[in-house]
């Protein structure tokens, strides 16, 4: 079982347990955020995205949770009760994240498609109050986490 | 003036969804009243805007098939419903996010039994679903899921099964008793789901030997 983001390889991540994980702070987490007219993931972060864009995407997208959502959210996690399961998630993600090495080499115009998508995601999250961005943000990982099942291999 | 209370009204507003057949039910509160009248509308999430459900606008039932307004397995959506009572008095409930792919539950696949002498044959058919790709053509579950497979076993007596797996549709179970009874279930399996299906059950028994010995 590894991922596949193009010529990325990421390995021993189970990605059933970041689903566990996942559902179990997903009530918590969504009683939180009543905004339901802004998704920060949109189709235009994700959709359609080519191989070579994705270690691109992933890396900065994972990065952003951990530097950002992970590391702000950590202190409701008592407060929800969900300090496992977000460490699940949080540790998974920095597997994933160190075994990434997106190519430098590659046509600038690919990495550069891949940061327009994540700026798309980042600006979304900035219109936000930052409680509310980090609600939401922690609330759509079953988003990434759907997108990176296309790049699971079994 | 504080806002009036009217949760009596409605309650447990969600979606039930079974191969991507996707129902929105939901209950009259303690005080629900038989002419409360129900409207429906839904909506994708990260949309501004809720769409009206035709056909279910002022419905005396409590529940609305919503499967054509989110047959997107990709995306994820809201539903709310507004409930009327004859005094007047109202209430609007939503439902929690809702994603097709992670919240359907599967059925029991669709299999033929064949006996045979020394062996069972079991042939699975296709699961549709009314999902449809962008170019129109109907999703099976196979195609929904790369990483559906079938779990086929044949129960020998109360303590011995045999068993078999795979991605294939047809299976046979070799070297049986002729002219005796076996029960074989089969489910579908979703790893990364996870998701399993409540098994399909047949009861079959092999042929007699006609054979001179």
């Amino acid at each position: 079982q590894e991922f596949r983001f193009g010529s990325c390889r990421a390995k021993g991540v189970v990605l059933q347990e970041l689903w566990e994980a996942f559902w179990a702070v997903k009530d918590a987490v969504r009683a939180q955020d009543n905004i339901t007219s802004v998704r920060l993931l949109r189709r235009e972060v994700l959709q359609d995205v080519s191989d070579a864009e994705s270690c691109h995407l992933i890396h900065s997208l994972l990065k952003f949770y951990l530097n950002t959502v992970f590391k702000h959210y950590y202190k409701r996690t008592v407060e929800f009760r969900t300090l496992k399961s977000f460490s699940t998630l949080a540790n998974n993600f920095i597997v994933i994240k160190s075994q990434l090495q997106p190519s430098q080499d590659e046509m600038f115009s690919i990495s550069e498609s891949a940061h327009r998508r994540f700026l798309l995601f980042q600006r979304a999250f900035k219109q936000l109050d930052i409680e509310a961005a980090l609600t939401k943000a922690f609330g759509e990982v079953d988003i990434l986490l759907t997108w990176m099942e296309k790049f699971y291999q079994l | 003036h504080l806002a009036e209370d009217t949760s009596d009204l409605l309650q447990h507003v969600k979606f039930q969804s079974t191969n991507f057949e996707n129902i929105l039910t939901w209950d009259s509160g303690p005080e629900g009243t038989p002419d409360t009248v129900y409207s429906i509308e839904y909506k994708t999430y990260g949309e501004r805007e809720w769409l009206a459900k035709e056909g279910c606008q002022r419905i005396a039932r409590k529940s609305c098939n919503l499967t054509a307004e989110t047959s997107n397995l990709n995306e994820l959506y809201y539903a709310r419903v507004t409930a009327v009572s004859s005094g007047g008095r109202s209430a609007t409930r939503m439902t929690d996010r809702f994603s097709p792919r992670q919240h359907t539950t599967i059925k029991p696949p669709d299999v033929t039994c064949i006996p045979k002498v020394r062996s069972i044959q079991m042939i699975v058919h296709p699961n549709p679903t009314p999902a449809h790709k962008g170019d129109g053509h109907q999703l099976t579950l196979e195609d929904i899921f790369s990483d559906l497979f079938y779990h086929l076993e044949l129960h020998i007596n109360h303590t011995y099964q045999m068993h078999l797996e795979g991605k294939q549709r047809e299976y046979e179970f070799f070297g049986l008793t002729p002219d005796t009874e076996f029960l074989g279930t089969i489910r579908i399996l979703i790893p990364i789901g996870p998701k399993e299906s409540s098994p399909y059950v047949c009861r079959v028994k092999t042929l007699p030997d006609r054979t001179w010995t």
